[in-house]
């Protein structure tokens, strides 16, 4: 069996996002830059279905520049059982959006042909939730997006996907693509021996021309960034007398806000 | 003319409320941009959504009857509502940002070739071109992005556009030929499983309960739900509830969790880490109930009680109920 991994890195969930200059312009500078939480899901779900069948492969794939992504392969998935990893360093990607993402990520991975594709359900930067979906369209297999359980067996799958209010169990012929969801499993930490020995499993850096994909025109244009609208300044209701500050609650809900 | 088709998905003839929120918007766009709006819609058995359709402001509905459309299948509906973008051509497809769109939509981009703009909460004409704004970093900071391509496929989060209602007699109805009958399905859903005891879904909820540490213990988690209860609201909760095990993860409410802008917002015993308050800041109105009065909830917050959470939810829960009898 082999799987690839689709892997992302990102500003960590507790970045603030700040706008500068007269033009808006998202400072990235300072970010400090993990793998996306999601993708680590996939990871570990990849290295769980290694342990169950031995001799499986698993490849991680990212895009981005080499050195600034090197660490977060290293650690986060070469050191937890990750066989080796692929980046897709590519000046001429620095603009694509999320369609030009996945022509290139399918790229990649029609020359690996592997049984199974796991992803994480989003971003948490863009948030798009597009790239597995569309990944799995462009290679022609089966998905199932925002898994929040696995099983396989036979050449095929079972998942339980979260959908409003429960669960869809959905079945699938290999190869398909699955992208994760919390819940799925509980990813576990890198060793320190084990990040020392994953400086020795190959990292191949490969460009667009190498996969034989000519980078995609982006399939819209960024106009601005906006910060949120900001918010009133909070009416406060001392709590000294919880029934007064519950009753005046309700009153200012009602009336005032006309929520309820 | 810059038409826009609005997809009305529907589970068992029930129609997602996100789908009138959107043909609403989609009209007041048109009025400005000249065009028609159209439903779209898949079903298996006969769906009515003809006069709530024309209700909200369509001007015709689409249909494909077929008995892939019973159960969500990725392939084949993706399929069918392509063939209905490539046969009528709209300008902007609007797909409800709900588990079943946000599946559907990129599919449904990368079979036209199409742009997608995931979750949007608000679209604009500017004469010449649509401008959709999107939230991203959950919510940290929002993009205007204007598509290259037509037709754009464009998420929506519910409750992001208020719905109108009493425009018009019923949509024209016509069916369209959804062109699945040679296809072989790719995954197949074999059951759908409600959740035990969850009403009203975060994501669609208008109002939104929410408890974190100050709750000291799963044992205390029905003072959420209670009061949910009361106001037909959903019970959500912050990461650290959920990571410590309280609450399944399918409650939590952040930038790991569930991006949320219901109209009202009650935080319990929340702090306000930035990671949650990315995941609910665009709620249109926040209560905050802490005890710590320099908590940053109080800063996103309209109204805030500082104190004691366990005191206080009861005597809230009789005081709503008070007001709804």
């Amino acid at each position: 069996m082999k799987i690839a991994v689709l892997v992302k890195q990102v500003p960590d969930s507790e970045t603030r996002i700040q706008l500068s200059g007269p033009a808006q312009k998202l400072d990235d500078s300072k970010f400090t830059r993990v793998l996306n939480p999601y993708d680590a899901y996939a990871v570990e779900e990849a290295v769980r279905i290694k342990e169950r069948a031995p001799g499986t492969e698993i490849v991680a794939i990212t895009i981005g520049a080499a050195d600034r992504v090197r660490e977060t392969l290293k650690k986060d998935c070469l050191a937890v059982g990750c066989d080796r990893a692929i980046v897709v360093a590519d000046p001429a990607l620095a603009d694509a959006d999320e369609a030009g993402i996945a022509v290139v990520l399918a790229a990649a991975l029609r020359q690996e042909a592997c049984d199974l594709i796991l992803a994480g359900k989003q971003a948490i930067d863009d948030d798009a939730a597009q790239v597995g979906v569309r990944v799995a369209e462009i290679l022609g297999i089966a998905h199932v997006a925002v898994v929040t359980k696995l099983d396989l067996a036979d050449g095929a799958l079972t998942a339980q996907r979260e959908i409003e209010g429960g669960v869809e169990i959905v079945q699938a012929k290999l190869p398909a693509l699955i992208t994760c969801q919390k819940g799925l499993n509980e990813p576990r930490l890198p060793s320190l021996p084990n990040i020392m020995k994953a400086s020795a499993k190959p990292m191949r850096v490969v460009t667009c021309a190498e996969l034989g994909v000519e980078p995609p025109a982006r399939t819209y244009d960024v106009k601005r960034y906006a910060p949120p609208p900001s918010r009133a300044a909070c009416k406060v209701i001392a709590g000294d007398d919880p029934a007064a500050a519950a009753a005046e609650l309700a009153r200012l809900l009602r009336e005032e806000a006309k929520v309820i | 003319m810059p038409n826009i088709a609005v997809f009305i998905e529907q589970r068992d003839g029930q129609v997602k409320k996100v789908a009138w929120q959107m043909i609403s918007e989609a009209r007041r766009l048109v009025d400005q941009a000249g065009g028609e709006v159209w439903g779209v819609c898949l079903h298996a058995a006969p769906c009515d959504a003809a006069h709530q359709a024309g209700a909200h402001g369509a001007h015709r509905l689409f249909t494909a009857e077929h008995e892939l459309f019973k159960l969500y299948d990725s392939a084949a509906w993706a399929t069918a509502v392509a063939a209905f973008a490539r046969a009528k051509r709209p300008d902007l497809l609007m797909v409800g940002a709900t588990a079943l769109g946000k599946d559907l939509a990129p599919k449904l981009a990368q079979k036209l070739g199409a742009a997608c703009v995931s979750d949007s909460i608000a679209v604009k004409w500017d004469g010449n071109a649509w401008e959709v704004r999107r939230p991203i970093f959950a919510g940290k900071c929002y993009v205007d992005v204007v598509p290259r391509t037509s037709p754009a496929v464009v998420g929506v989060r519910p409750n992001a556009f208020a719905l109108s209602e009493g425009r018009g007699g019923a949509a024209a109805a016509e069916s369209f030929d959804p062109g699945v009958a040679s296809l072989t399905p790719l995954a197949r859903v074999t059951e759908v499983q409600a959740a035990a005891g969850r009403k009203v879904e975060l994501t669609e909820a208008e109002t939104i309960v929410s408890g974190g540490r100050g709750i000291k213990g799963p044992e205390h988690y029905h003072l959420i739900e209670e009061l949910a209860a009361v106001l037909g609201a959903a019970a959500g909760a912050s990461r650290a509830v959920v990571d410590a095990g309280w609450v399944p993860h399918s409650h939590q409410v952040g930038q790991t969790g569930k991006t949320v802008s219901p109209n009202l917002y009650i935080a319990c015993g929340i702090s306000g880490a930035i990671q949650h308050l990315a995941g609910m800041s665009s709620s249109k109105c926040i209560v905050a109930i802490n005890k710590d009065p320099n908590a940053p909830i109080f800063k996103v917050a309209d109204y805030g009680i500082t104190g004691d959470l366990f005191a206080i939810l009861p005597l809230l829960q009789r005081e709503v109920e008070k007001l709804k009898s």
